[in-house]
């Protein structure tokens, strides 16, 4: 069974088309990255995907449930955990009560657990999250959705903004979920690392699906990684430190 | 004159508290749920008029617990079947619904309970004064400023400590993200505006005691409450709070040098705290911050 199924998604913003008949499917136990330029549909997709933009046609299918009229916290009870793009921290919150808003399902995850594998979030429990850098924030967002033990776990961009260390941290934590037995749909501009830890990939441009395919093969494909990375690997290497 | 001043003072403090209790249901309500509840003052009256007719059955203590507790449950019964079909559109609507509930409620108690002015008795040993010294003083007037601290004392625990209000908390700043986190958000706002109506129907009670019941007794909180919330920092709860206890305060000491300004004393303070600081006094920091 595979973890999730998109058939022809169309989304609007209002009256703007964004998505046009997206489809893509999340192998169970697999990495399945999610690429495209800025604006390509990529966020609206997940959107579209968690309920939190429904789709005006077509069909969401997470763990054979039709989830497309679901609402968000429908979906997430079924084992979806979201990171969103910005990593959207409660700013207001310390680190340990963002860490008690998730519904919390049964399963691997629990606090303590998540206070082993991110020892930074363990001295920092007490901080507000408007005090803690972005690569505490990103983990406490991925340590968030984790509470909820989920099955598929989602990610917008995590790399978004994080000095190039903290991205190999970042992935590497990424990449471990796959051994948890964890789904996992990965969005990224960061081309070239996703594609080292993904399974199968899927290029967006102007809000429809251009390439699916594995990863491997994009890999090998290296004027269409030109094209969405924008640059040559060197360029991109600096891209990542100017960032 | 020193008793004079104790008097106003104590007035002021009083007034100040059933601000603070309107203030935060309708911060409440407003920061979790985008609505500006105008008809906060018609829960209040009803909470007095449902204490009223409770008392002779229950008495004074069971009242002042039952009767904000039906409140809640009438205000948790609009919410789900009108006011939350209003949830992110323009805040006009649930402006323009709200203060048509206010209208009904009101109308409500006057059919029902009468337009003139009800007694409501309280224990006889509340209503004695402290001392001949402090005869201004009645047990009474403490009791009130102690049953609002007990219950804005145990919000703030409710808050900070519970899943239900760190959750409350998190949704002021970012609701979707709430959602996504697997919590039915529908559900929290029903919750939360249930809380919030809860303190105005204690807040009708306690008054109720101390005034006599009139169909539109909220009426004259409502406004000072709505100053309460802007010179406190909209979004802050422990803004409100200071918010409250700062104009009842100055209108309670305006009364004594100036009478005739004590109304438009609040509105005085709001626009120098709009002039100097328009967030509000805590305005920056978030909930609870």
């Amino acid at each position: 069974m595979s973890a999730l199924v998109a058939e022809g998604l169309n989304t609007f913003y209002g009256k703007s088309h964004i998505l046009h008949d997206v489809g893509l499917t999340v192998a169970e136990g697999r990495i399945t990255t999610l690429l495209g330029r800025n604006g390509a549909g990529k966020t609206t997709t997940l959107r579209s995907l968690v309920g939190l933009t429904p789709p005006r046609t077509g069909r969401v299918t997470i763990f054979g449930q039709d989830t497309t009229r679901f609402a968000p916290f429908a979906v997430a009870a079924l084992g979806v955990g979201y990171v969103p793009e910005g990593r959207r921290i409660f700013p207001n919150l310390t680190v340990e009560e963002n860490l008690r808003v998730p519904l919390e399902r049964p399963g691997n995850w629990s606090v303590a657990r998540v206070y082993e594998v991110f020892p930074r979030l363990a001295e920092r429990r007490q901080n507000r999250g408007r005090q803690l850098s972005g690569g505490e924030q990103e983990m406490l967002a991925i340590a968030r959705a984790l509470l909820l033990n989920p099955r598929l776990l989602i990610l917008d961009e995590p790399s978004q903004g994080l000095a190039p260390l903290i991205v190999r941290d970042v992935f590497r934590i990424v990449a471990g979920m796959r051994t948890e037995g964890m789904s996992v749909l990965l969005v990224e501009q960061n081309v070239r690392m996703s594609l080292e830890i993904a399974d199968d990939a899927y290029v967006l441009e102007n809000g429809a699906v251009v390439y699916a395919g594995t990863a491997a093969q994009l890999t090998g494909d290296e004027a269409r990684i030109r094209a969405l990375a924008g640059a040559t690997a060197e360029d991109w290497a600096f891209d990542e430190r100017a960032a | 004159m020193t008793e004079l001043l104790l008097f106003n003072v104590t007035n002021g403090l009083i007034i100040g508290a059933f601000y603070v209790l309107m203030a935060l249901g309708l911060s409440l309500i407003l920061n979790l749920s985008g609505v500006i509840n105008f008809a906060h003052g018609g829960f209040l009256a009803l909470g007095g008029y449902i204490a009223f007719t409770m008392q002779p059955f229950i008495g004074f203590w069971g009242a002042l617990l039952l009767a904000p507790v039906l409140v809640a449950v009438l205000g948790l019964l609009l919410e789900r079947t009108m006011i939350r079909r209003l949830y992110g559109r323009d805040p006009l609507y649930s402006l323009l619904l709200t203060f048509g509930l206010a209208f009904i409620l009101q109308d409500f108690t006057r059919y029902v309970w009468g337009a003139n002015g009800l007694p409501f008795t309280v224990p006889a040993f509340l209503a004695a004064p402290i001392s001949d010294q402090l005869f201004f003083v009645t047990w009474y007037r403490l009791f009130m400023v102690a049953v609002v601290a007990i219950a804005v004392g145990g919000l703030f625990l409710f808050l900070r400590y519970t899943r239900t209000g760190v959750r409350i908390r998190a949704g002021t700043l970012d609701l979707e993200t709430v959602s996504v986190l697997g919590v039915n958000v529908g559900g929290l706002r029903a919750y939360n505006f249930a809380l919030g109506i809860f303190l105005a129907g204690l807040a009708g009670v306690l008054a109720s005691g101390q005034l006599s019941l009139v169909p539109n007794m909220g009426d004259s909180l409502l406004m000072p409450s709505f100053v309460a919330i802007i010179v406190g920092g909209v979004g802050s709860l422990p803004g409100t709070l200071l918010g409250g206890l700062l104009i009842g305060l100055a209108s309670g000491l305006v009364t004594l040098f100036w009478p005739s300004a004590a109304d438009a004393v609040i509105y005085v303070i709001m626009a120098i705290v709009l002039l100097l600081r328009p967030r509000g006094l805590l305005g920056e920091e978030g909930m609870l911050g």
